[in-house]
């Protein structure tokens, strides 16, 4: 029955991964072509010396490569997005539901799919971009890429594309708003663009290789925790919920807690003043509270109104 | 056997159903009846696991299916307002079933399909109301599925379309080897289909009716007297569904022979039996409890 199953979801998902592979494969060829444009014909290799190091690597000023480029975690943050979201506003989950499968043996399943289609369409692309580098590589320069460059990329690009799947497959298991959805995962997108620009700077002392292994591991392990944490809310996932901003009333709260944390801690941390804290602790408060807790608010002020 | 055992259900500190118990064998065409927003929907989620109960149990030949999901695949359910069918062609719609349902009969869906003039190529969600109806009623009955539950079918449907599917169902159940529970508000759609009504309540079952018990019993007469008085004879022991100037008609839910001595020795002008319906015998039991359309 699991093959059945796996052929179920298949039957759901297999345009979107067609479709997104077909999109993936045309931007990766866009990105290759106008890495090639940047190439300057003053090396005799397309690589810098890095690639024989274990680092993330880093464009030369001698021409730019997409090694392990960063559409790839883009399309893993919105296929982490949109396979959730989807089969919830879709209806699919309810007859997922009441298939027979497993709940766990669903979640898993359909996780596993979306992973290895997402690795799928990486390496699909990423092969297309190798061939467009291979066969623009000028008169004169060699291909010299190495394998500690090549992994530590890959891998490193892999996390990252993993945990943003991971936030917004679980921000999607939770959220039952498309729209409220999406400006959710893209705020924490963005906060976390902001964030990791300030452990940069705290880590300025720490070895470069020692940050990214760090960093990986770290991604690794909130992606790792969000899975998880989804597959145990998948199992108690009930849709008289569907179209409420939670689709788990009983994570309003800890939600609100962590959200005013989180803001309090994101405005104040590059300031040695008071006040940023105060006043993001008392914004975040109020502005959680009423988007948290609108629903029965709203109820309340008509209940008022219509009195 | 599927049984249903104490299901709860809660949504926003609302109990929508409590308690609800009953028995469903195969061959048994069993009618769910109540008023709009009552809970029958939310019972069909409830135990199709959309919803999680908040207590309680459905069993499937004795198997759990919180615990034991696999004996699902015995029940079918197309939640009408919510289901997964729109963007897809009516041709592609097995290709999801036949995965779940093993017994799924493609051959036979697609005869279906063909007898009802519903085109393949059509996008369920391009279809019209009735057309809807048909193409669930089909992948119900092509499912193979031994428990299957209807809401609302008739809903909004033409005549001929109503009997198509009452027919289906009549002749589905024949062999006894499946069973239908069809929930409807209207209680004369279920009029000749149903041999069992369960009426729910206060979001509770608050009866269990074995229609042919109920039948053999009750009468629904139409009377004349000289007199204006209702006699006390009716007013104790009938119930009163119409009046039309001194044309009365009342049903007897215990019509026994004492009952119609007593009425002939009030020389009545017109003593004449008429066709009783599923609604008479509700009002019948009920009174006014119903809620249906009494004052039609």
């Amino acid at each position: 029955m699991t093959k059945n199953l796996s052929r179920l979801l298949w039957r759901r998902y297999r345009q979107w991964f067609w479709a997104l592979l077909g999109i993936s494969v045309l931007a990766g060829i866009a990105i290759a072509l106008m890495d090639t444009e940047s190439w300057s014909h003053h090396s005799s290799v397309l690589f810098s010396d890095q690639i024989d190091q274990w680092l993330v690597y880093q464009n030369s000023k001698y021409g730019s490569v997409s090694l392990f480029s960063y559409w790839f975690v883009f399309i893993a943050w919105l296929s982490g997005l949109l396979l959730m979201m989807q089969d919830l506003k879709g209806n699919f989950n309810q007859f997922l539901f009441a298939s027979g499968y497993p709940r766990q043996r669903i979640y898993w399943t359909k996780l596993g799919m979306a992973l290895t289609g997402l690795l799928a369409i990486d390496v699909v692309t990423a092969l297309v971009q190798y061939l467009i580098y291979w066969l623009k590589l000028p008169h004169g320069m060699s291909f010299n890429l190495a394998l500690p460059g090549f992994l530590t990329t890959w891998l490193s690009g892999l996390v990252l594309a993993l945990v943003m799947f991971a936030i917004c497959w679980f921000a999607a298991l939770i959220v039952g708003q498309s729209g409220a959805l999406v400006i959710t995962v893209c705020g924490f997108t963005l906060s976390l663009v902001g964030l990791n620009t300030f452990f940069q700077g705290e880590t300025i002392l720490m070895a470069t290789r020692d940050v990214e292994w760090l960093a990986m591991g770290l991604w690794l392990l909130a992606a790792v925790v969000l899975l998880v944490w989804g597959s145990f809310l998948f199992s108690r996932l009930s849709l008289e919920h569907d179209g409420e901003y939670l689709m788990f009333p009983r994570l309003r709260i800890p939600l609100y807690l962590v959200f005013v944390a989180y803001i309090t801690f994101i405005f104040s941390i590059n300031s040695g003043e008071w006040q940023p804290t105060v006043i993001s602790f008392t914004v975040a408060a109020i502005f959680g509270y009423l988007w948290l807790w609108r629903p029965q608010l709203i109820e309340k002020w008509r209940q008022r109104r219509g009195n | 056997m599927l049984r249903v055992s104490k299901l709860t259900k809660q949504i926003d500190h609302r109990q929508i159903i409590e308690d609800v118990s009953f028995d469903w064998q195969p061959g048994e065409i069993v009618g769910l009846v109540g008023r709009n927003g009552v809970g029958k929907t939310t019972l069909f989620r409830t135990m199709t696991r959309q919803y999680l109960a908040d207590a309680g149990q459905v069993l499937i030949d004795q198997h759990d299916l919180g615990a034991e999901p696999a004996a699902q695949r015995q029940l079918f359910f197309i939640d009408t307002q919510y289901n997964f069918l729109g963007n897809y062609r009516l041709r592609d719609l097995p290709d999801f079933y036949a995965l779940v349902y093993t017994q799924f009969d493609r051959d036979r869906y697609t005869q279906l399909l063909t007898r009802f003039k519903l085109n393949g190529q059509d996008q369920y969600r391009r279809l019209s109301k009735g057309m809807r109806a048909l193409v669930n009623l089909i992948l119900a009955l092509t499912s193979n599925a031994t428990y299957i539950i209807l809401d609302e079918p008739f809903d909004g449907l033409d005549v001929i379309v109503r009997e198509n599917i009452a027919s289906m169902v009549i002749d589905e159940v024949a062999d006894q080897t499946k069973g239908f529970l069809i929930s409807s508000h209207d209680l004369n759609e279920l009029d000749g289909l149903s041999d069992r009504v369960l009426l729910l309540k206060d979001n509770r079952l608050a009866h269990d009716y074995n229609l042919e018990d109920v039948r053999a019993k009750a009468k629904k007469m139409q009377l004349v007297f000289k007199d204006k008085e209702i006699p006390q004879v009716l007013k104790t022991h009938s119930k009163l569904i119409r009046v039309s100037g001194r044309v009365l008609v009342v049903v007897f839910p215990d019509y026994t022979p004492e009952l119609d001595d007593q009425l002939r020795a009030l020389n009545p002008v017109l003593l004449e039996e008429l066709p009783l319906t599923l609604e008479d015998l509700f009002r019948a039991n009920l009174s006014q409890d119903t809620g249906y359309q009494l004052l039609k």
